[in-house]
């Protein structure tokens, strides 16, 4: 089975004045859209990429987020 | 003989009509006349040059726990606020189990971070039920409270431990139906839910583990009731909030009631996010269905200190790798000068004068107070150092306890935001007034709403900006007692300068239980607050008025 694909991602203003990890998916029927992740899980789906910048997530398997759990 | 004459104001009525200048007359807790009144009272309240207009009602805060010795809700109702709404997101102070008392606790600390002392200290925890939760906080009101019960605490009540595991039976669902019954016949004006809270542990709170049948048992008694459900959504992916959107409208259809989601932000990282709920929840309106999408006026913030990893650095592969080591490693390698010179590099030429130089140093912590409130351009400047070594070097002098902050950074494009508050289906509110204590001040959203989308961006009328904080909140709310300068009603009056309206600056404040730390922001602008015909405020200080109700 076809994973989802991390296309791109920003961090945002999460609403309890923390910084969130804004991802933005591409599904395996085409489609795209955005997921966000607070903080600690945010940091730990770049440690799981071995992502030192945002940049580094693009292309990475969404998959990847199983294992911050 | 009247008690109360505010005279000679521009009186704005909250209905949205036109302003005039004219009086406003109370009695008995009551507006006895609107317009040229005749005759003697008890007390004049000189308005000439001023705004006379219903007080504002806040439909989104957390002063549960406040509200047990701070019948004010402070610095709620020196902004105008005159009547709240707690209790939102699932969790409310009641009923609640005395064994469940240290569980619910950790979800309020979580949310509202407050210190434990306010559990501790602060009051005494008497009550178990609804009801008596309203007799606690009765009998020391100066602003008028209009709760809501938790979904969660429900649960918790019925399904003690499962209510974090599993669904519910049909048995316990029913039983759940009972309670918000009992809830609501105490005085309760709705339910709350959530399907995005967590509590301290990180654990989702118990009303993210109902299945649809609970939330739509619950929605029944609320029909049975006309009352309001509340929930959260999941932030920025649209098109979840949009299935939770059809999912409200289809409750709302079904029982009959008014629903409402908060918060709606508006980010320039999802630009399409707000309006897209926003066009779904016109569909809905059309066939019949009440979802109402709460967005707040101020901007969101991201603050920071070096004590914890941020995402705010995620930018910079060094920062982070270095900011993600434990504490000691972490202090560590800040103090290496090889290790800080190289992160400063990472900045640039510019030494991180365009990504922190507007940074503002919070205080509250560790920081000298005579930086509080300055840029880190400034500070650096003064220094001799550049941003990024000035950050580095006054974390470290105060053993990283030192909060920045990055102002602005999301639901801050008032051309884009202002035109959605004024869309007739976007309620104004999601405050979190009495929440989120130690990371930013959740008060004076309405001041920030005259200065920046009324005068400023001219977005919306004074009367309309009246009208969305007063009658349009209280029809929502199915407040039918509340919202408007009209004889009769609640004599819940504002008078504001409308030239100078606004919220003050963000400062830390030691004024909770304990010596506790929260960030506030002071009124301005704001001459005299009524509530139920007697003053509450006046002249930039609270009195000993205690004239704040239940309402419904």
């Amino acid at each position: 089975m076809d994973d989802a694909v991390i296309v791109g991602a920003e961090i945002v203003a999460g609403h309890d004045g923390s910084a969130e990890l804004l991802v933005r998916l591409r599904h395996p029927d085409g489609s795209e859209g955005p997921v966000v992740l607070d903080e600690e899980t945010g940091l730990k789906l770049m440690e799981a990429c071995a992502a030192g910048s945002l940049d580094d997530l693009k292309g990475q398997s969404w998959r990847r987020i199983v294992e911050t759990g | 003989m009247f008690d109360v004459i505010v005279k000679g104001g521009l009186v704005v009525d909250g209905t949205g009509a036109p302003a005039f200048t004219g009086d406003v007359a109370v009695k008995d807790g009551r507006i006895a006349a609107v317009g040229k009144v005749e005759g003697e009272a008890r007390q004049v309240v000189d308005a000439a040059g001023r705004v006379v207009a219903p007080g504002f009602i806040d439909p989104h805060t957390h002063f549960d726990v406040q509200l047990l010795w701070d019948g004010a809700a402070r610095p709620a109702l020196e902004h105008g606020v005159t009547t709240i709404v707690p209790g939102n997101c699932s969790l409310s102070l009641a009923p609640l189990k005395a064994a469940d008392r240290r569980r619910v606790v950790g979800m309020f600390q979580q949310i509202e971070e407050m210190p434990p002392e306010a559990f501790t200290t602060a009051f005494e925890w008497s009550w178990e039920d609804f009801a008596g939760y309203v007799a606690a906080i009765r009998k020391g009101l100066s602003i008028n409270v209009a709760p809501l019960v938790g979904h969660s605490v429900i649960r918790l009540w019925v399904m003690g431990n499962a209510s974090q595991e599993r669904a519910a039976t049909p048995d316990e669902i029913a039983a759940m139906q009972d309670l918000l019954r009992e809830c609501l016949d105490a005085g309760a004006v709705g339910l709350s839910t959530s399907f995005v809270d967590v509590d301290e542990n990180g654990r989702p709170v118990p009303s993210r583990f109902a299945q649809f049948e609970e939330l739509d048992a619950l929605c029944a008694v609320l029909g049975e009731y006309g009352r309001m459900l509340q929930c959260v959504p999941e932030f920025y992916a649209t098109d979840i909030t949009i299935a939770r959107i059809d999912q409200l409208a289809e409750l709302s259809l079904k029982h009959n009631i008014p629903t409402t989601f908060s918060p709606l932000f508006d980010t320039a990282a999802v630009p399409d996010n707000a309006p897209r709920a926003i066009a779904r929840v016109e569909e809905h309106f059309a066939r019949g269905a009440r979802v109402w999408p709460q967005m707040q006026t101020r901007p969101i913030d991201i603050s920071f200190s070096l004590l914890r990893p941020s995402l705010f650095f995620a930018r910079l592969p060094r920062w982070v790798r270095i900011l993600r080591q434990p504490l000691d490693e972490r202090l560590a390698a800040l103090r290496d000068p090889e290790t800080a010179d190289k992160m400063v590099a990472d900045l640039g030429p510019d030494g991180g004068e365009q990504m922190m130089g507007r940074l503002v140093v919070r205080g509250g912590d560790a920081a000298p107070s005579e930086l509080v409130g300055k840029t880190l351009s400034e500070i650096a400047a003064a220094r001799g150092e550049v941003p990024a070594r000035a950050l580095i070097n006054l974390s470290l002098e105060h053993g990283l306890d030192v909060a920045f902050l990055s102002a602005s950074q999301g639901h801050q494009l008032t051309d884009r935001i202002g035109p959605m508050l004024a869309h007739p289906l976007v309620h104004i509110g999601a405050s979190d007034g009495g929440a989120h204590l130690a990371s930013f001040a959740t008060y004076g959203d309405t001041g920030y709403l005259f200065s920046e989308f009324v005068r400023k961006g001219r977005y919306l009328s004074l009367e309309k900006a009246v009208a969305k904080v007063t009658s349009e909140t209280a029809d929502i709310w199915g407040l039918k007692d509340r919202g408007r300068l009209a004889e009769g009603l609640a004599a819940d009056i504002v008078v504001f300068d409308a030239d100078n309206i606004d919220r003050g600056a963000e400062l830390p404040s030691f004024d909770m239980p304990g010596d506790g730390m929260r960030y506030v922001r002071a009124a301005r602008g704001v001459d005299t607050v009524l509530v139920n015909g007697e003053v509450a405020y006046s002249s930039g200080a609270y009195t000993q008025s205690r004239s704040g109700v239940i309402c419904a």
